[in-house]
Order: structure tokens, then sequence, then C-alpha cells
């Protein structure tokens, strides 16, 4: 499926050309020594590092109620317990969009709500983007065409390590046809804006040859700043300005110049790492901003996010059943109630948990109503001990699978780089559809 | 395992036979020659009923990223049109943009067997083929959009020669796994990214300093020489314009002898005649087209309602969004590929833009003499949605029921158009043609859109009555690959469809150089662009469509 060019150094294969499917950015470039079981990563940001890492332990058994026992007997017990649910929640949902099809197929079947451990910052953007909508722009467009990149709220790169390597690299020396940016008139010529911040050091270094503008702005401003900036470009006075450190309201100003002046402005912000009161308010005026900018030029929002597949989560909910993700669905009809069923939410009211997190051990959230099924990483440390535990290869490390990248529009072809001993999300639920009596 | 259907009017012009009582014998999937009644083999009645291939659809976007984002503006719309509950419900609906299960059951119940996406951007190309593969009881290919990546026309202005662009469109074709090229806009959707508002056939867009005529001889140079099938299909320049009519004429005086397709071409047939500077073109566009057998069309018929239109053409979406109902939308430059704009529109025929435009549509249909070279689309969803097309059939087969919505226009569009002086009505076997065998035979189908030896077991019963849209709104049998899909309307099965490609050869050389520029400018391995074989429709890889040398 993919290249994953490998040599063999000693006893380690080198597999080239990794497929990460972690934080949403999609790098494809990584690199791992694969011995035996064992990955240690060679080429990684330290997130897809801790990640990817594998020792050669035997994986664990799935366990019900604590008590090891097969996949089969595993998967029995899920069914028996979906079957006697009468409101169940699926939570998590970080797996690839094999494992995806078949939780939601066990949705329709079972009857459930559903939602992915990252999508705040999903229905945060999606409060803009379903209602009125936006222009966007994807990664390689922002990579040839940007000059001025506005950041609002913190550092990408904190969430996100290679975001400016990949999005705003500065031109190479000697010049080479080839490589981005292809559409940025002079080399130097990149602008990069970040509202509140602070930039990190490395991203600072990275960003070396370009002219940055650190315009510090507290987080629980950001919002406010936000709306004067597309105040600014609307050439509205406005309130929006109070509360704005002393200077600011100067240099959001220049800054609306400065995007009138560009060729292709792109406003970023990552939804989810904004004051959860805020971040809609962020990508409204972004989406704002963008929409006066494109009246004389060009202009595009980029959006940050997509941890742990939640864009592929989001796309097949859309595709399946014509809404978002926070739908319930089952008995042929789907849902859309968004305040409802949040997770959060949906568990007040519910009496079955099952949790699906492949990409990392991240618990299932505290749930003390009815059975918990959790089709989940193997370290997954447990507060309190599911009903029924499958422990789940990780996609793109145990096996294949397909993942969304943040901007919607790549879907990647993620790549096993060992053995499997684990079933995927998609042969865990496949093996509760069986028991359930249903073909996957 | 054997199948005879007998008794009924068999409607297949690709074999001249039209209306003939006569029997259709499937075996292990396929239609083989007529032979005496064998013992074991399944009877099927088909007394008063018409015989005709599976429907096909050339051009109806149903799956995809902007199909996607049409959902997402559309949740109205979906909570107004679930799926019907039953066995066979996906939990979907919509009718707009429909779910991918919703899509398939409805055009199934229809009696359509194969449906192509017409706009696939290769960036998102696996997305595309992702959402074909959950689309049950329907055959699928993809159109892949070029005319406007960056790569292709960096190659044409530095002047580096047919066989480099051949070489290319075979990578890019195999890579996307898609079966015909799609131009939209040529030229212009990539001007827009450099904030250009307008492009003409022969004026010359920024950067690559290159005309979309140049563009699009190029691509019909390039597919014709790699021997894919189906012509450029082609979104041309100025959609939607008022004075379009003029672009469109002298795109088809541009096609250099080459075949070429022109796609929804009613949306390019506008004229600026009148006090509302808006007037039919479809007469000298028909009669452009009558003159020029290289050309074939489909209409992209517009229909009263609402709908959301979806498309790679951001530089015409951008013009079009201030005119969105409901008032939103979305538009997104993609990833050097192309772009999209998905934008809602309400058709009402108390406009008199709207009600001139389902004119116009409607004369296109009519005054087009051909039937081999007009397909039956609305270009779903955009200028209606697809569940719509029996009602059109009866409008260009009923002449006073088309005249009875003719009467229900705005009046002042009545005035403008001539449709009410045009007696033409199509036949059964016009119907016949422009659903099911001219599609086949443009898109290479050698098996599909008739019913002679060889081809797919996709047969459809519909009951003779005269009202024509309760006709083919309900088969009495739907058979896809000789297994009954549908009774009466109804889904009685969920089968697997296909995906077809087409894989031109091209010089390895291609390969080196698309790795390059994916690592450099685009940003993402060309190994991880590609699709492999097993990636589609869940591993059992695409049906590769033969090349036409």
């Amino acid at each position: 499926m993919t290249s994953g060019a490998s040599d063999t150094d000693g006893a380690a294969r080198i597999v080239r050309d990794v497929v990460c499917g972690f934080c949403g950015l999609g790098c494809d470039d990584l690199e791992v020594a694969v011995t035996g079981r064992a990955i240690a990563p060679r080429r990684a940001c330290p997130e897809a590092a801790r990640l990817l890492a594998r020792t050669d332990a035997p994986p664990p058994s799935a366990r019900i109620a604590g008590t090891p026992a097969s996949l089969e007997d595993a998967a029995a017990a899920a069914a028996r317990h979906l079957a006697a649910s009468r409101s169940a929640v699926f939570s998590g949902l970080g797996a690839d969009l094999e494992g995806l099809r078949r939780l939601y197929d066990i949705a329709m079947v079972a009857g459930a709500s559903l939602d992915h451990a990252a999508s705040a910052g999903l229905f945060a953007n999606l409060e803009r983007l379903a209602r009125r909508g936006w222009i966007a722009a994807t990664l390689a467009e922002v990579r040839n065409r940007c000059d001025v990149l506005v950041v609002l709220g913190a550092d990408p790169a904190s969430a996100f390590a290679h975001f400016f390597e990949r999005a705003m690299p500065s031109a190479p020396v000697p010049a080479d046809a080839d490589a981005a940016p292809l559409f940025v008139p002079h080399a130097g010529g990149r602008s990069v804006v970040i509202v509140g911040g602070p930039l990190s050091d490395t991203s600072r270094a990275q960003l070396t040859r370009h002219d940055v503008v650190e315009i510090t702005v507290p987080e629980d401003r950001i919002a406010t700043a936000a709306a004067a900036l597309s105040a600014a470009l609307a050439g509205r006075a406005t309130e929006a300005l109070a509360g704005l450190p002393p200077g600011v309201a100067e240099a959001l100003a220049l800054l609306a110049g400065r995007l009138k002046a560009a060729r292709y402005g792109v406003l970023t912000w990552n939804a989810a790492t904004l004051p959860p009161e805020d971040a809609a308010a962020v990508a409204g005026a972004a989406a704002e901003a963008v929409d006066i900018l494109n009246v004389t030029t060009r202009a595009a929002v980029f959006p940050l996010g997509g941890r742990d597949n939640v864009t592929g989560a989001h796309q097949l909910a859309l595709w399946r059943f014509g809404y978002p993700l926070r739908t319930v669905v089952g008995a042929g009809t789907a849902r859309h109630v968004p305040d409802l069923y949040a997770t959060a939410t949906a568990l007040a009211d519910a009496d079955l948990l099952l949790h699906a997190s492949a990409f990392r051990p991240d618990p299932p959230p505290g749930f003390d109503r009815g059975p918990v099924i959790a089709l989940a990483h193997p370290d997954t440390a447990f507060a309190r001990e599911p009903e029924v535990f499958i422990p789940v290869g990780t996609p793109g490390v145990d096996h294949a699978g397909h993942v969304f990248r943040m901007d919607s529009v790549i879907c990647l072809p993620l790549q096993g780089l060992r053995p499997a001993e684990l079933p995927s999300v998609a042969a865990a639920a496949r093996a509760i559809l069986a028991a359930l009596g249903r073909a996957a | 395992m054997r199948t005879r259907i007998t008794g009924g009017r068999v409607f297949d012009p690709a074999n001249a036979i039209i209306d003939q009582v006569r029997d259709i014998l499937i075996e292990d999937g396929r239609i083989i020659a007529d032979a005496p009644p064998a013992p074991g083999e399944d009877v099927i009645d088909a007394t008063g009923a018409i015989v005709l291939a599976g429907g096909i659809d050339l051009h109806s976007h149903i799956a995809g990223g902007k199909v996607n984002l049409g959902r997402l503006l559309m949740n109205e719309d979906r909570l107004l049109h679930p799926e019907p509950f039953g066995d066979f419900c996906g939990c979907g609906g919509g009718r707009a943009a429909p779910t991918t299960h919703a899509t398939g059951c409805r055009y199934s119940q229809m009696g359509y067997t194969a449906v192509f996406e017409p706009a696939v951007v290769g960036a998102n190309a696996r997305h595309a083929h992702l959402e074909m593969a959950d689309i049950p009881n329907i055959d699928t290919g993809g159109f892949l959009v070029l005319g406007n990546d960056d790569f292709l026309l960096r190659l044409i202005a530095q002047g580096e020669g047919q066989q480099a662009v051949n070489d290319y469109v075979a990578w890019m074709l195999r890579a996307t796994q898609c079966c015909a090229i799609k131009i939209v806009n040529p030229g212009g959707i990539n001007a827009f990214k450099f904030n250009g508002r307008a492009l003409d056939l022969d004026e010359t867009g920024p950067f690559y300093g290159l005309t979309p005529r140049r563009i699009l001889n190029t691509l019909q140079r390039a597919v014709s020489e790699l021997g894919v099938p189906h012509p450029i299909h082609l979104h041309g320049c100025n959609l939607g314009v008022p004075g379009n009519v003029k672009t469109t004429l002298a795109t088809i005086g541009a096609s250099e002898g080459f075949p070429l397709h022109l796609t929804h071409i009613q949306f390019h047939s506008y004229g600026t005649e009148g006090d509302r500077h808006f007037s039919s073109g479809s007469a000298e566009i028909a009669e452009a087209v009558n003159a020029n057998p290289h050309i074939s069309v489909d209409v992209g018929q517009i229909m009263f309602g609402q709908t959301v239109t979806a498309s790679a053409d951001l530089m015409s979406q951008y013009r079009n969004h201030k005119i969105a109902d409901p008032k939103k939308w979305i538009g997104m430059d993609i990833e050097m590929d192309a772009a999209c704009g998905v934008v809602p529109f309400n058709y009402r025929d108390t406009s008199f833009v709207n009600a001139l435009q389902w004119a116009i549509g409607l004369e296109l249909f009519l005054l087009i003499e051909d039937p081999w070279r007009v397909y039956l689309t609305t270009d779903h969803p955009n200028g209606g949605p697809f569940t719509s097309y029996p009602h059109l059939i009866r409008l260009l087969m009923d002449k006073p029921f088309r005249d009875d919505h003719l009467g229900r226009i705005h009046k002042a569009a009545r005035a403008h158009t001539r449709l009410a002086e045009i007696s033409r009505e199509y036949t059964l076997e016009e119907i016949a043609v422009v659903t099911r065998a001219a599609p086949a035979r443009t898109l290479g189908l050698r098996d599909r859109g008739h019913l002679g030896p060889g081809a797919r077991g996709d047969v459809v019963l519909y009951e003779e009555q005269p009202d024509r849209e309760a006709m083919f709104a309900a088969p009495r049998l739907v058979l896809k690959d000789g297994k009954v899909v549908v009774v009466n309307g109804e889904v009685v099965e969920l089968v697997d469809g296909r995906t077809y490609a087409v894989h031109p050869p091209y010089d390895p050389l291609m390969d080196k150089r698309l790795e390059r520029w994916f690592d450099e400018a685009v940003g993402l391995k060309a190994s991880h662009y590609r699709i492999a074989d097993g990636e589609i429709r869940n591993g059992q890889g695409p049906e590769i469509v033969e090349l036409d040398p």
C-alpha cells in the first residue's frame, strides 16, 4: 500500500517514509527501526516518537471483568452487554476508517450515540463552517502560496511539531525549481504573525528566514483580538478593541493592512487549545476576515486539529448518516443533537459505554452507570477494570489503515510496521458484530 | 444458474432491437445468447413490461469531499428526507446530498446500475473511493479533474511536449484510479488562486501565461493518444455567466477535430438579450451540436426546488455565493490540484432566471437531434437531485405535461422560450439511448448499456403505463449482475458494486519526476498519493476499462 522502503541495519529493519496518523498533520517521512516486534523511532517528532515506540513484550490478552479471555469470548460478552443496553454511548473513536466503519455498523445494530475524544475543537469550528461556511486552503496551498500567515492563539508547534516546517518552508538555497514555496515572489517575502503566542524558541529558529511578528495577547483575549482584526479589515471602529493590552489594537490595524496587501493571506488557529468559550468566536472572526479579504485579494483559513483521525470520524459520519458526530444512530434513524450527544452529556443518561482508542492509551471517560467495553491501546491504565477489554493494535504500527489529514481533503494510507498480534479495531468490531448476529 | 426474462417488450437500441417481444437469458451474471428453455432455469414473466438495460448516469456528484461538505450544509434537507425504515435502511437519507447508502438505494430503485462521479480531485481521490465503496447496488467510477493542476500547467508552459503531458496524465489516472479526464474551467480555478476573477477561452491566465484553449487542446490530445475511451469531459469557461453562449460556441470550434464532451451545457447556453439581459442560447448551441458529430453533451437540467451546488469551479462558485439559499457556502483551494465551492441553491419557478434555465435545458434536450450525443443528467445535485429523473423523463416524453408545467413558470420567462412551439416527444427508444446505450458507448463500457450476449446482467423491467414519471420511478424489477435487487420500486437486496478505472501505460521516468515534485512542492510522498488496486472497493480492486487505441 505504501512504499515504506526498508533495508536492514544489523538486526534491525529500517522503514522509511512512514505515515503518521497521530496529531492530524499527516507527516509521511518518518523513519523507524524494527527489531522483531520492537520499534525504535529514528526520525519523528517527540509526540510521534513516544506513540510509535514499542518493546518486544507480548501483548496482553482480552479480559472479561478482569479475567483473561479469547477475542471471541470477549466479543460475545461485549455483544451481550450491547444487546441489553437501551442507551449506549460510543466514545473515543480513535481508530482508522476501517475500524470506524465497523464501529458505526455496531452502533446501527445496537443503537448508540457517537462522539470522538478530540471533537471539541471540531465542533467549535462547525459553529461557523456548518452554519455559514468559510473559504479554506489545504496544506500544499499554504505551503506554496501563503505570503502572510496569521496564527490566532498558541504556537501551533506545541501540538503539531512540524507545522511550520511543512506549511511555511523558506525557499531553498541554491534555488530549486520544484521546491516550495512556488508562488511567493521573494524568498524572504513570507510573513508570520502570531496573535497570542508566545512562539517557542524552536519555532523562532525554524522561522528565522521569515519576517516574524509576535503580537502578545493573553489567552483569554484572543477572541477579542480576532474580532478586532476582522473589524479593522472591515474598516469598522469597534468596542472590541477594549480590553486589549496596550499597543495591540495598533498592531492589529497594521496587520490588517498587511493582509490586505498580501496575495494570499492565511489565518490559522487550533480550536482545541483556545478557551472553550472563545474557540467558536475565533473561528468566526477568522472566517469573517477571510471573507472580507477575498473581495479584493485572496485569503483562506487553515484550521488546525485532527488528532487521532477525528477528521475521518467526522467525514464518515457525514457520508454514512448525513450528520456530523454527536449523533445517535440505530433502529434505522439518525438524530443529530450536538448538545445532547457530546460524550460528557450523553454519559449522564447512558447505560453502557463503548470506548475505542487505538492510537494512544487514553482511558475511557469516568462512567459508573453501566458496563464499559474498551477497544483500547494495550497500555491503557483503567481507573476501573472494564467489563470487557479488548486490546487493539495501533493503525500505522500494527496494521494498515486510512486516516484523514487535518485539512479534511487528504486521506492517508497507514502501513503496518511489525507483525500484528493484536486485532485491529475493525477486527475486534467485526467479532462483536458476528456475536450480535450481523455479518460485517 | 440461468434466468429467463420472458414476454417483455425489449428496447435495446445498441443492438438495433426496438420494441420486440423476446426473451433475455442471464447466466452467471451475464446475458447469454437466446437458447431453448432448459430445466431448472428461473423464469421471470415480463409480460406488460418494457425491458431495458440498467441505467447509467455519467455525471452525478455522489462521492468525495465536496459532496460531504454539501451534506454538512444540508442538514435540514437530510432531516426532511430520511431513508425509509426497513431491512434496507442505512440510518441515512437526504435528497440534495444523500448519504452513500441512500444514494445506492435511490438510484437502484429507479433502475440505474452505474453512476459516475464526474469531479474527483486527485488529492481527494482516496476519500472519493472510500465513499464509492460504501455505495451499494451501483457500479461507479470517477473522472479525474485536470487542467488547473500546477504540475500540468508548468509542463505545458515550459513547452515540454505532448509526450510528457501524456505520461503525466497516465500517471495521474493510475494514481487516482479514475476512468476519464474532466476539465473544470480550464486554467480558471488556478487563476482564481492568483486572484483572477474570470478567464475566457482565449484569455491568458496568470503566472503560467496559458489560455484555456491551449490547456483544453493539450489534454484532448493526451486522452486521445492514450486511448482513454471517454473524450475530455469539459465544464467550460464562464459557467452561469449571461452571454456565455459565445464562449461555448467558440469552444465547440476549438476542439480541433478531437471528440469533446460538453457537460451540463445548460449552464453554458445563456445569451444577453431582452430587458433582463438574460436569454436562451439553446437554438445556437443545438445547431452547433447538430452540425458537429464529434461533440456530445449532457444537459444538467435544472429542477425546481431546494438543492445544493457542488463544483470544483471555485472561480464561478465565488461569483455565485451571494445568491446562496440558505445563506451559507464553503470554498476551498485544494492541494495544487483544483478547488471546490459548495453553494446551496433553491431554484424557483417564480424566478425569471431559474424558470428560463429550466426552459433552456428542455430546449436543448429537444432541439439536439441525435440522442446518441445527449445524456440525461441534472448534474446532480447542481441542477437538481437525481431522484427527479422520472419527472424529467416525463417532461421529455409528454408534450401536454410539459406544456402544463410551462404554463406555471414565471410569465416573462415563458415569453422568452420557444418551448411551446417544440412538439417533439422522446420515444422509449430515445430514453433507452440517453439513459443507457449512449453513456455506455462514450465511456467505453462494452458490456453495459445493452442487452446482447456478453453484457452484464443488469436488466430493468418497467411497467408500461401512460404516466411516464410513475413508470420510471418504480420499476417492476431491477436485476444487478443477474440478481434481483429491486421489486416494484422497493430495494429487496443489497449487493456490492464495482469501480471502473483506466490504466494507460507511461514512461517510468515520470515516477521519478513526480516523486521529486510531491516531495518538494506538495509536501506529501508520491507513493502515499497513489491509490493501490487493493484500496478500491474493500480489496476487490478496480474494474479496468479497455483502452481504445
